[in-house]
């Protein structure tokens, strides 16, 4: 048996899944008191479950974005070494941000070393000032850690943590490395007394087997393992939910996925199974970080979203003004429109009438079975011109080479997967407006906390390689070596593969996962006319997927 | 992030990590990598204000607005250059669909060394991306007179050679004297053709100019010349190898001096020409350059050793600068350019060889103009190429006089008497290109 558990904005939803399928699940709404949610859900999800025969257990939680958002990050301080470029004043973040010595060049050749002293004064500034918590960030540091390490090596006694930059990502971006570096020193504490509780209520409950958290890139990795590495945690529900789609689906094709909540309305495409990625990394509150994503859009239109009238038109969203008028709220809501229709037997009935003749007396409509059908067709319209603005930023994304230029494909979705908690009466709507089939999978209502619980791990290395340098790296897993002039491309691979796998048991991976080469650019180096060694970049990970077992479920 | 353009600007990258001359040519896959290392980690693309925008092809009716492809277009480019070409005509959507104040096309390959008629590959370039994007932004944008101000360091021979009978393009090229470089032309004596005399403006800079050189001949030549000539559109082909790091000229410029002379000079659009100190000068001058483009404070950018290895401009240089500026302002703003003049209707020819460095082609012209004091005047080349070619180009120009059309249908019809290989007629007026 298998738990998944997600809490989202309003909502917290758990799933127990067996070889049968789903055994057991459970509905909270979500308190100011994650963990309390979290018990609240469990409680009810486990009634009648041995909890003993628990194998896995995995959590998608609000945890670190609401620590962001609702400003509860520890004080951190960040050294910062830049070199040209950029006034990385301009990045500054925390209380107590340094630029310090220290310059690489972007083949990670050093310009000026790190100034022991300075960082040695630096270090007192920081304790003078309480803090505890500290970010090293270089610029280039993925193509040579050694500045940031031996700004570790000097600082690593006066610290309770330390994040170092160059660990998060091969990607080139000095600006995301400097926030999620800081980020995820920010979070430790709040994240390692998060684990520790979390662990407590688990023993307390018998459950003791393997616990997980959702990445936002649909992979998990081991609880234990987020204490160092909180940060990767972060804004996991758009993941949630596609995942489960996936598993709850499989969607065939490239499907739009669609996950219709309260107040948002997230979508997502998958093609043949696999999601699509964001380029570089997630954005959590106000900071965009190097956090590898799925690529989502959430659109402020839901269920519980509010309608006004505004010179004759309809608008429906983005606030959402308390609930429906049929659940006690002041503003119709297209939830209001379903109860009018009978498309959703809860909630007071005469209310969601009065609310559809109001918005009625507002448009010139006496019908209100004709104003409830206007507000699920504008809804489902809405949609679409958001899905499609969505689906034509997708198109529109630059690639590097003639090859893609030529032979790169148009993405169009060919059905809608529609999940959340009023997908099976608005799927119909959707469908029309789209011109597209659609599906709605069972337990579409949560389908996150599936999505939870049978997502696999994900892991990414990148392999950067130079021949004239003589040097290879992989950051990811500070690891490296110097390579002859006549090191090759398999020789990298093999290095990279290596990693990979290292880097995969250490967050939980099963064996024998499949890995996939997202990346793989070799380059002569030529200077005056004569080759002078290669520079290669290599990137392999575990792609985000569904545990085997678990396609029982669809 | 708090860091927001205050010019927004459209980025449009292409550094076609496929393609290359050959294995070790300067033109090749390598070329961008760094500059695109660069511009990632500086984390430019996450600025509010810069817009990077995908590339498309263009197509081979946006090459016949410009050029004479001898024998067809498909022989002399491949989808490189369509590519390259088309980043221009993106970049060119992107501001006049005023989505961006600027737009930077930074793509390979460069074009500026391709002239009207192409046999092949010249100094690097196939065919003309300035012109290609000058040519649709007249079509569809309805622009008339445009400025294109070439700071790459080799002489923009080709963009000159398009331009050189048109009065609405004021062409103005700096770069290292051609008695010390290829392609060996750009001097201050040509200065257009008879319709159009005055609107070429070449300024032969001497070896070893640096940031001060090219800020005073901006300052004091290039921007009252533009004021003068007050053009709706200003294009930039921004050429990076006056960097004193380059490996196959011998100027003196730097990366914060690029950022400075763009911030000057705030082109509409900048178009990517040479530039082949790959890693040591292309990652910060484009970084400059965009930076300044977007309105960015760019006083941190420099070359990790810039303070080791950059040496000031030396005085004799700077006394030879200030002597050629006076020279120029005399002549193209003081008065002092003598015109020539013809009566209404001559033609006037001129011979000229030309040769393709790269390709290994010579070609021998004969061009004939229309004087005329209505249009731009009609125009034939009788083109011959050591490949065994010998065409007839035939350009009949936007807003063509009845006389100068009648002149152009009637070079076509005889040269079809004789014994060309090719005969082409490109009518700028009706956008219409033939090829028999």
């Amino acid at each position: 048996m298998i738990l998944g558990l997600d809490v989202g904005g309003t909502r917290t939803d758990a799933v127990v899944i067996s070889e049968k399928g789903v055994v057991s699940l459970s509905k909270t709404p979500t308190t100011e008191d994650l963990l309390g949610t979290i018990e609240n859900v469990l409680r009810e999800a486990l009634v009648g479950i041995d909890p003993t025969q628990m194998e896995r257990a995995v959590f998608s939680t609000t945890l670190a974005t609401n620590a962001v958002v609702q400003d509860r990050l520890e004080p951190t301080g960040v050294f910062v070494m830049a070199g040209p470029g950029i006034d990385p004043l301009a990045f500054e973040v925390g209380p107590s941000y340094h630029l310090i010595e220290g310059i690489l060049d972007h083949q990670g050749f050093e310009v000026r070393p790190v100034n022991r002293r300075e960082v040695e004064e630096k270090i007192r500034v920081l304790k003078a000032q309480g803090i505890d918590l500290l970010a090293v960030v270089g610029k280039f540091s993925p193509r040579n850690p050694e500045h940031e390490q031996t700004v570790y090596e000097i600082s690593k006694g006066s610290f309770g943590y330390i994040t170092l930059g160059h660990r998060f990502s091969g990607v080139l971006n000095f600006p995301r490395r400097i926030a999620t570096a800081y980020l995820n020193s920010a979070l430790y504490p709040v994240q390692k007394r998060f684990v520790e509780s979390l662990e407590r209520i688990l023993t307390s409950k018998n459950i003791h087997c393997a616990k997980f958290l959702l990445k936002p890139d649909g992979g998990t990795y081991k609880l234990e393992r987020s204490v160092d590495l909180g940060v990767a945690a972060a804004q996991s529900g758009p993941a949630a939910s596609v995942m489960g789609a996936i598993c709850l689906d499989g969607c065939k094709g490239t499907s739009l996925v669609m996950d219709i909540g309260g107040t948002t309305t997230d979508m997502a495409v998958v093609v043949d199974g696999t999601p699509l990625l964001t380029p570089i990394g997630a954005q959590i509150g106000p900071y965009k970080t190097l956090i590898r994503s799925l690529l989502s859009r959430s659109v402020g239109i839901g269920g519980d979203s509010s309608i006004v009238v505004e010179g004759g038109l309809m608008r429906i969203g983005p606030t959402r003004h308390g609930p429906p008028m049929a659940f006690g709220g002041q503003y119709p809501t297209p939830t209001d429109a379903m109860v009018a229709l009978g498309l959703l037997n809860e909630g007071n009935a005469s209310k969601a009438h009065i609310a559809m003749k109001r918005l009625g007396e507002a448009l010139g409509i006496a019908d209100i079975r004709e104003v409830s059908l206007r507000v699920l067709k504008t809804m489902a319209g809405l949609i679409k011109t958001y899905a499609l603005q969505f689906i034509e930023e997708i198109n529109s994304r630059p690639v590097y080479t003639i090859h893609e230029v030529l032979y790169e494909k148009r993405l169009e979705p060919d059905s809608l997967v529609i999940i959340g908690g009023p997908a099976a009466q608005l799927a119909v709507y959707l469908s029309e407006v789209f011109g597209l089939p659609y599906r709605v999978p069972k337990l579409a209502d949560v389908a996150n906390a599936v999505g939870a619980a049978v997502s696999k791990v994900t892991a990414e290395v990148s392999v950067y390689a130079d021949t004239q340098k003589g040097a290879l790296v992989i950051p990811e897993l500070e690891y490296q070596e110097r390579i002859p002039y006549t090191f090759r491309e398999e020789e990298a691979l093999e290095k990279g593969r290596e990693a990979l796998l290292r880097l995969a048991a250490y967050l939980g991976a099963e064996e024998g996962q499949e890995i996939q080469i997202t990346e793989r650019q070799i380059f002569n180096m030529v200077r005056g006319f004569y080759r002078t060694g290669q520079n290669m970049r290599i990137k392999l990970g575990l792609k985000p997927g569904i545990l085997s077992s678990m396609e029982v479920l669809r | 992030m708090k860091l927001k353009a205050k010019r927004r600007m459209g980025l449009v990258f292409f550094p076609a990590f496929d393609w290359a001359i050959s294995p070790t040519h300067p033109e090749r896959e390598e070329r961008l990598l760094y500059t695109q290392d660069q511009v990632m980690e500086e984390g430019l693309l996450d600025v509010d204000g810069i817009v990077e925008y995908k590339v498309r092809p263009a197509t081979y009716e946006d090459i016949r607005r410009v050029h004479f492809c001898v024998p067809d277009e498909s022989s002399v480019t491949t989808e490189s250059h369509l590519i390259s070409a088309g980043g221009c005509l993106v970049a060119a959507d992107a501001v006049l669909k005023k989505e961006v104040e600027s737009a930077f096309a930074l793509v390979r390959p460069p074009g500026h060394h391709s002239m009207r008629v192409v046999h092949g590959n010249r100094g690097f370039c196939n065919i003309n991306i300035e012109a290609i994007m000058v040519e649709y932004i007249r079509r569809v944008y309805g622009i008339k007179r445009l400025a294109i101000v070439d700071t790459d360091c080799h002489h923009g021979d080709g963009t000159q050679d398009i331009y050189w009978h048109d009065p609405d393009v004021l062409f103005i090229s700096l770069h290292q004297d051609g008695r010390t470089l290829y392609p060996g032309s750009g001097f201050v004596e040509e200065a257009g053709g008879p319709n159009a005399y005055g609107s070429t403006v070449n300024i032969p800079l001497p070896p070893r100019t640096g940031e001060e050189g090219f800020l005073y001949v901006m300052e004091e030549l290039v921007l009252p010349l533009l004021e003068r000539f007050e053009p709706e559109l200003i294009i930039n082909s921004a050429g990076q190898d006056n960097h004193y790091k380059d490996p196959i000229t011998n100027m003196n410029f730097s990366a914060r001096g690029y950022a400075k002379l763009s911030s000057i000079l705030k082109p509409h659009i900048a178009v990517l020409e040479g530039g082949y100190s790959v890693e040591d000068a292309l990652p910060y001058v484009n970084l400059g350059i965009i930076m300044a483009m977007a309105g960015l404070d760019f006083q941190y950018v420099a070359e990790p050793n810039y303070k080791e290895e950059y040496k000031p401009q030396s005085l004799d240089v700077t006394n030879y600068i200030k002597e050629l500026v006076k020279g120029l302002r005399y002549r193209f703003l003081e008065g002092g350019l003598k015109k020539r003049t013809y009566k209404d209707g001559e033609i006037i020819t001129r011979a000229r060889n030309i040769y393709y460095d790269t390709d290994g082609i010579h070609e021998r012209q004969l061009e004939r103009i229309r004087f005329c004091q209505s249009c731009k005047g009609a125009i034939s080349i009788d083109s011959s190429s050591s490949l065994g070619q010998h065409v007839l180009c035939v350009h009949i120009p936007k807003d063509a006089c009845n006389r100068c059309r009648e002149t152009a249908m009637d070079w076509f019809h005889e040269g079809k008497r004789r014994s060309y290989t090719h005969l082409y007629l490109q009518d700028r007026d009706q956008d219409l290109y033939l090829s028999v």
